[in-house]
């Protein structure tokens, strides 16, 4: 580790620092310090490897010693190259961005990360794999901040960069979170279970036959439960920040219900909650607190796709913000969403002590208070739980991004001064690679 | 004589005028058209059309003055549209261009601009002029009432020449020009006919005057989509009967009683393009005793917005909301590339500049949805999931006894017939799209499929 040495070290950059990285204060005016850029030059030569869902579940589904490590050893290496492209991008920035305290945040968060994970040495046993596992879990908490810091931080450097190149640099921040969150979570579930009491070594790792989960997968996502429990949910929440004279309105499920497909369900609940929780507050912004016309979800099951036709009558969008839709960076509420994203991250870091190991797939069960966000480590749940009263702006390309990231697409047709049809497609072929965004598209963007 | 269009009335939704005018008994004079007129004619920037530019000389019946003004208004933009249109079609491979059908249509269009030659130096100041002008407006509508199937064949023939993306790009901006042409020149006719000054007015229709008090010219001031929608499901819902056996229906819902500002002939190709499709997919689904729903959607006016949008919006053209930009009338000019900028330039032309409540239509059905890979080629000029036989029947202009649903679409596009060449969906969006508005296809393979057209209305008109 000879480049190590060169660089002034600081206490946080040594072995792996647990809880120091927490409670490190962080100046908030300065820019990121300098660092020499030779490491990161190595690892962003590097090309990523993408994955696909159906690649992870095979993998996952017969766990011996030696599949363990080599995914451990796939994710020590994966992490730092796709932290390292992310990391360039960020350097080329225009230097006014990042003297924005968020972006400067995120961009240090992402630093550290990076240090640490390139520090950790080959994998050889279930003890070095459990020293890589806890180095995970603190990366994955200490994270939670940075889709509400990244968002506003977008918003603030409007004058330095255009709207165009803010909306893409977070597309592309954003899909690479996603992808190695993913990679990081389903391994850290692949050890729970390789470790859990039941679990033979070599033998098909079943928990029970009605929740098939390969580590964060749910192979047998059923349409029909999952959106009647986002639906719930939604209800739930919207009724609490709306009080009690308001009528929710009702939503209603028709078609292909019995339709299974495998993805990981916290991502599906994070898009079906937004669109859901849009459409509630169309209809009852529209209609006031009679007779709310329901709202219609249908769902459709073909060969390789299933879709789900979200359709309400709260009104349609409004003219002004229809263009900027998919927007995070550009539209004309951007001081609102600023401010209502101030009072998120708030949130989002108390609910660290809330932490339930990843692989319980009923976690989700508990967080009926909106008050009170507990539940598994993903901020997606914290974003997701939020009242609905705070606008923050992101819901919409946020599930945008979640969707393409393994080959779906979402897409919202508006009937202005009627209502809105959100359509979301998933792709049934787990074999459909995750959409990366590697250094090469990035240049040619 | 020339009749009236009124003679043309046909189920309360009017018909193309130009089916009715018999050739003309006056010799129309022509001047040949030589390369340097085209590039002057063609060197001059386009500028968007909007409803408001068709209306702003009156409501019907016009003055003579008004009347000289429409004349001269069109004859003032007519020749360079024509010459633009002849620069791109000059800009295509000789070997297409050299194929009879495309060449005929090329010739078309420059014995159009020869016409217009004489009589675009002076201006029009007397109702003899003006009459003679609205012949030639007249042997224009009719010389090119046939474009688009000779020139579909034409493409078809000489596929191997051209790539497909070519003959998109070609053909998107050729048709939405084509429609521009045409409306000014329909336009000038309808407000030629509906004017007092004509002793030649044979036939006093002079009631139907206070029935068309909502016409001006060719746009219709409350024209009801409901209406049209019933008409094209009774005229779509024959042939079906007539081929398949069975007439699938319609449930109008939302709000069946609103009005916009459009044009009759447009709303009507468009609609019924959009039934022929679902109508024929929930036959063969099997599902059409459920009825297809259509929800029409007003939308809200609100002049302040609009004002403030505009103002927000500031430098970035495209993103204001409701400028028409020149893609969507096809003034861009892409072959030729005589005409650069992408977006309307002109300050003068402000689309919306009031409150222009528009309405979005819902066509939903339950045929069973679009297969993915046909999605891809949805808006592909030539694509169509009728088979070969047919589609050849058609190309050779035998089709007598050939499929039924391609026996209806008149209209704007003309007498002959489209369906089954694959020029339906692109072209309904064209029409769509001229004003500003657009369709959107949203497909639920296994379920059925969500058509969005939405149509802005015009401003206000005094």
């Amino acid at each position: 580790m000879l480049l190590c040495r060169r660089l002034p070290l600081r206490p946080l950059q040594r072995a792996f620092p647990r809880s120091q990285a927490l409670t490190r204060p962080y100046s908030a005016s300065t820019t990121p310090p300098w660092r020499p850029s030779v490491i990161l030059d190595e690892w962003v030569q590097r090309e990523s490897r993408p994955i696909s869902l159906r690649q992870l579940t095979f993998f996952g589904r017969t766990l011996t010693e030696a599949r363990l490590l080599s995914s451990a050893n796939y994710v020590r290496l994966e992490l730092p190259t796709r932290l390292a492209h992310r990391l360039r991008n960020m350097q080329t920035l225009p230097y006014a961005a990042l003297t924005n305290e968020h972006v400067a945040h995120v961009y240090e968060l992402y630093y550290r990360a990076f240090e640490l994970f390139r520090k950790v040495p080959t994998v050889q046993n279930l003890d070095d794999n459990e020293r890589l596992c806890e180095v995970l879990r603190t990366a994955l908490t200490e994270h939670l901040t940075v889709i509400p810091r990244l968002a506003m931080g977008i918003l603030e450097i409007q004058d330095s960069v255009s709207g165009d190149e803010c909306d893409r640099f977070m597309t592309t921040l954003l899909r690479s979170r996603i992808s190695r969150r993913v990679i990081a979570e389903q391994h850290l579930a692949l050890t729970e279970t390789f470790n859990s009491p039941w679990h033979f070594d070599g033998k098909m790792s079943s928990v029970a036959p009605e929740d098939e989960f390969v580590g964060e997968i749910f192979l047998k996502c059923n349409a029909r439960e999952i959106v009647e429990k986002c639906a719930k949910r939604a209800r739930e929440l919207t009724s609490k920040a709306y009080g009690n004279k308001v009528t929710i309105p009702e939503i209603v499920l028709q078609g292909h219900l019995d339709t299974t497909f495998p993805y990981i369900p916290s991502h599906l609940e994070y898009i079906l909650g937004e669109l859901l929780r849009n459409s509630i507050q169309g209809v009852v912004e529209q209609s006031g607190s009679s007779q709310p016309p329901p709202i219609e979800v249908l769902i459709c099951e073909a060969a390789q796709q299933v879709i789900f036709r979200i359709s309400d009558r709260g009104g349609g969008i409004d003219r002004d913000i229809l263009p900027y839709l998919w927007s995070f960076a550009k539209g004309p509420r951007r001081s609102k969403r600023l401010k209502n994203l101030g009072k998120v991250p708030r949130l989002a870091a108390t609910m660290q002590e809330l932490q339930l190991p990843p692989s319980i797939p009923d976690q989700t069960e508990n967080q009926n208070e909106a008050e009170t966000l507990g539940f598994g480590g993903s901020s997606l749940s914290s974003l997701s739980a939020r009242r609905p009263d705070l606008r923050l702006g992101i819901g919409l390309p946020m599930s945008r991004i979640y969707a393409e990231y393994w080959a779906g697409s979402l897409e919202v047709h508006s009937l202005e001064g009627y209502g809105c049809d959100a359509f979301l497609q998933i792709n049934r072929l787990g074999n459909k690679n995750e959409v990366l965004s590697t250094r090469a598209a990035m240049d040619g963007v | 004589m020339l009749s009236l269009r009124a003679a043309a009335r046909n189920n309360g939704s009017p018909v193309s005028l130009t089916r009715h005018i018999r050739p003309v008994t006056r010799p129309i004079h022509t001047k040949t058209v030589t390369d340097a007129d085209i590039a002057r004619l063609a060197a001059k920037p386009l500028h968007p059309l909007t409803l408001a530019d068709l209306c702003k000389h009156g409501h019907p019946p016009l003055s003579e003055q008004a009347l000289f003004n429409s004349a001269n208004f069109t004859l003032a933009i007519l020749p360079s549209r024509l010459a633009h249109r002849i620069q791109s079609l000059r800009a295509l491979p000789y070997i297409v261009v050299a194929n009879p059908n495309v060449s005929k249509i090329h010739d078309n269009y420059v014995h159009s601009l020869s016409t217009l030659l004489p009589i675009a130096e002076r201006k029009i100041e007397s109702l003899k002029d003006e009459v003679e002008f609205t012949a030639v407006m007249a042997d224009l509508v009719q010389t090119h009432s046939n474009t688009i199937s000779i020139l579909a064949r034409g493409f078809l023939e000489a596929r191997k020449y051209i790539s497909k993306v070519e003959v998109t790009r070609f053909l998107d901006e050729h048709l939405r020009a084509r429609i521009g042409t045409r409306l000014i020149a329909e336009q000038h006719i309808a407000l030629h006919f509906s004017s007092k000054p004509h002793q030649k007015l044979s036939d006093g229709h002079d009631d139907d005057k206070m029935d068309h008090d909502s016409y001006i010219g060719v746009i219709d001031t409350e024209l009801k989509p409901a209406n049209i929608i019933r008409n094209c499901e009774q005229t779509v819902g024959e042939i079906c009967e007539l081929k398949y056996g069975v007439r699938p229906t319609i449930d109008i819902v939302g709000s069946p009683e609103t009005t916009i500002a459009h044009i009759p002939m447009h709303l009507e190709y468009i609609l019924t393009e959009l039934l022929k499709n679902s109508f024929r997919a929930v036959i063969e689904a099997g599902t059409e005793k459920e009825a297809i729903e259509i929800t029409i959607a007003p939308a809200p006016a609100s002049p302040e917005e609009t004002k403030e949008t505009k103002n927000k919006a500031g430098q970035m053209a495209h993103a204001e909301v409701g400028a028409i930009s020149n893609y969507d009338q096809g003034s861009v000019d892409y072959a030729s590339g005589s005409n650069k900028p992408d977006i309307s330039a002109s300050a003068n032309i402000r689309p919306l500049r009031e409150a222009t409540p528009g309405v979005t239509v819902r066509i939903r059905d339950r045929g069973g949805g679009i297969t993915p890979e046909n999605y891809e080629k949805l808006w592909e000029y030539g694509f169509t999931t009728f088979n070969e036989d047919e589609i050849n029947e058609k190309v050779s202009g035998s089709g007598g006894g050939g499929g039924g649903l391609d026996v209806m679409s008149g209209g704007p596009a003309g007498g002959s017939s489209l369906a089954g060449l694959g020029y339906g969906l692109p072209l309904g969006r064209a029409y769509a799209e001229y004003f500003g508005g657009g369709i959107a296809v949203q497909s639920l393979h296994g379920w059925g499929t969500d058509v969005y057209l939405s149509l802005r209305g015009v401003g206000k008109v005094d």
